[in-house]
């Protein structure tokens, strides 16, 4: 096939493409709507698996030391066993003056934090420990406890029995979300497919007189399947094009209400430390990509198999 | 492409009709279409020589259209054999049958314009989907439509064509890649007298040009005036064949 051939036959799906525009801007928004349905649906999935991530990582252990008669070198010696306990990625152990300046950094009122100064200290020195999987946290307290238990402040570690299993329901709710997201967003999406599929079936039947005389006239097989090829990345391009102004909009608008009402904020608009319109910018490569290929391969599968019946001998 | 069928050639295309040895262009071997509960046509056997002017006579529905779909290779014979230019078609790949049927022109009742293309655009279309380069395009086009006698309105659209230019305008298409056969199928069926008479003498000047002619139809005027080869169909099967031929049923 020569140049001037693929040229004709650019010409010819770009003609198409135009002269039936209703038929084919209906194509063009089904096609849009199962991209966005699909990328919602990976947004959400990145959200999702982001927040888990987030929170996971958020859980750590701080043990606390009961007195200041516990001197620093049993501390440093017991960090140091700490760190050779499978599972902990870090430790760091935070002296009296560190403790305080963290506490003058908290977001609360300024008459609590004035008393406290470095000769009236009564914050306890601390070992902040990350493990790589939360679940290693009861490893690390059963050794510690058997280690000193008298130099640490006990409740805490109960306390932090609390938080597990809060964070535990909440990483099953997660994971529930994602579930149901998953379900819900193959269910729409197939709605859209089979809606995109019967749409551009039916630009394809009303041209099937077009088809008929060109195989009249002899046209090759491949010069009728040109012009809807081309169609078809039409459709892809232009949806993908819909589809990113679309979830641009959305995210930005969503993103400024949310602000605007206060409302939510630590929810997941803003959960993984930026809102949703940086986070839809941050991933916007990987959603145009997506949506690119499933609209490439959506547009031009669909239009080769409905020819199909009209290109037999 | 071209060794596809090599169907005569430049030199005997001049040559007188019906004079010399006619060499068998077309042959039906004992052909027999059958669809789901009915049989089109039945053990033809028939045979055109290059040059003809064949006239298929019958009424609608004796198996007319089904022999020139099965000749253009829209559908394949359910027994016997079809040869053009001594080839069997069902030799013929999927993929040579486009540059088969660009061997043969056709022209149907209803015509089969594109309605958003003009005149020009509909002719040059034929040419463009087997690449022609655009230059040959250009000549061959203005030429047929010179030749129909259709040059005056070549930038009109289908809709704004009278049925006799239609038709025309479908001959031109069918012609201008210059097919060694011309088939047409009731090609005045929608037209009136004077019409049909322009359609008819067109065709008879492009048989004299040397291009081997089928013609598919009901019409007695037509076939009486021709005065050539006719063959009668009645319920698929070939009753009449007769040279220089008045259609009588």
């Amino acid at each position: 096939m020569n140049q001037q051939t693929i040229s004709r036959i650019i010409r010819l799906g770009y003609t198409n493409f135009w002269r039936n525009r209703w038929l084919t801007l209906g194509a063009t928004l089904l096609m849009a709507l199962t991209l966005t349905m699909i990328s919602v649906s990976l947004l959400m999935s990145f959200v999702i698996r982001d927040t888990a991530q987030t929170i996971r990582s958020k859980i750590d252990l701080t043990i606390y030391f009961r007195d200041d008669t516990v001197t620093d070198q049993k501390i440093t010696d017991l960090e140091t066993r700490i760190n050779e306990i499978t599972g902990v990625v870090s430790s760091h152990f935070v002296n009296k003056q560190e403790a305080l300046a963290i506490f003058d950094r908290l977001p609360i009122n300024e008459d609590i934090k004035a008393p406290l100064s470095n000769d009236n200290n009564p914050l306890p020195r601390s070992i902040q420990i990350s493990t790589s999987n939360p679940d290693n946290i009861q490893t690390v307290i059963a050794s510690v406890e058997r280690a000193d238990s008298e130099a640490i402040i006990c409740s805490d570690c109960v306390s932090y029995a609390k938080n597990k299993a809060t964070v535990d329901q909440l990483l099953s709710i997660t994971r529930s979300v994602q579930i149901a997201g998953i379900i819900l967003s193959v269910l729409f999406g197939l709605i859209a497919v089979f809606n995109v599929m019967n749409i551009i079936r039916i630009t394809i039947i009303s041209r099937s007189d077009e088809i008929e005389i060109m195989r009249y006239v002899g046209a090759s097989n491949a010069f009728v399947r040109g012009p809807f090829v081309v169609e078809g990345v039409l459709y892809g391009v232009l949806g993908t094009v819909f589809t990113t102004l679309l979830l641009l909009i959305i995210s930005f608008l969503a993103t400024r209400f949310f602000h605007g009402a206060g409302a939510l904020s630590g929810s997941a608009i803003t959960i993984l430390g930026v809102n949703l319109f940086t986070y839809v910018l941050n991933h916007l490569l990987t959603l145009i990509l997506a949506q690119l290929v499933l609209g490439l391969v959506l547009g031009i599968f669909v239009s080769l198999f409905s020819l199909r019946r009209y290109l037999r001998a | 492409m071209d060794d596809v069928l090599q169907i005569g050639s430049r030199s005997n295309r001049s040559q007188p009709v019906d004079t010399g040895t006619p060499q068998p262009l077309i042959q039906f071997k004992d052909i027999t279409k059958a669809y789901p509960g009915r049989i089109a046509v039945k053990d033809i056997d028939l045979t055109i020589n290059e040059g003809e002017f064949v006239s298929i006579v019958g009424q609608s529905g004796v198996g007319k259209t089904t022999l020139i779909k099965l000749l253009i290779k829209l559908e394949p014979p359910s027994k016997g054999e079809i040869y053009v230019a001594g080839r069997n078609l069902a030799d013929l790949r999927d993929n040579e049958v486009p540059f088969y049927r660009r061997k043969i022109g056709v022209v149907f009742q209803d015509f089969k314009l594109l309605p958003q293309k003009t005149v020009w655009e509909n002719v040059a279309f034929a040419l463009e989907v087997c690449g022609y380069s655009q230059t040959d395009i250009i000549k061959r086009t203005d030429k047929v439509l010179d030749l129909v006698n259709l040059s005056r309105r070549r930038d009109s659209y289908p809709n704004e064509l009278s049925g006799g230019e239609h038709q025309r305008a479908a001959i031109a298409r069918a012609l201008v890649h210059s097919p060694k056969i011309l088939i047409a199928d009731e090609p005045t069926g929608n037209l009136d007298p004077v019409n049909t008479w322009e359609i008819v003498d067109l065709l008879y000047r492009i048989n004299q040009k040397g291009t081997t002619i089928i013609l598919a139809t009901h019409n007695r005027q037509v076939v009486d005036r021709i005065q050539r080869r006719v063959i009668l169909m009645k319920s698929g099967k070939i009753v009449s064949d007769q040279r220089g031929g008045k259609y009588v049923i």
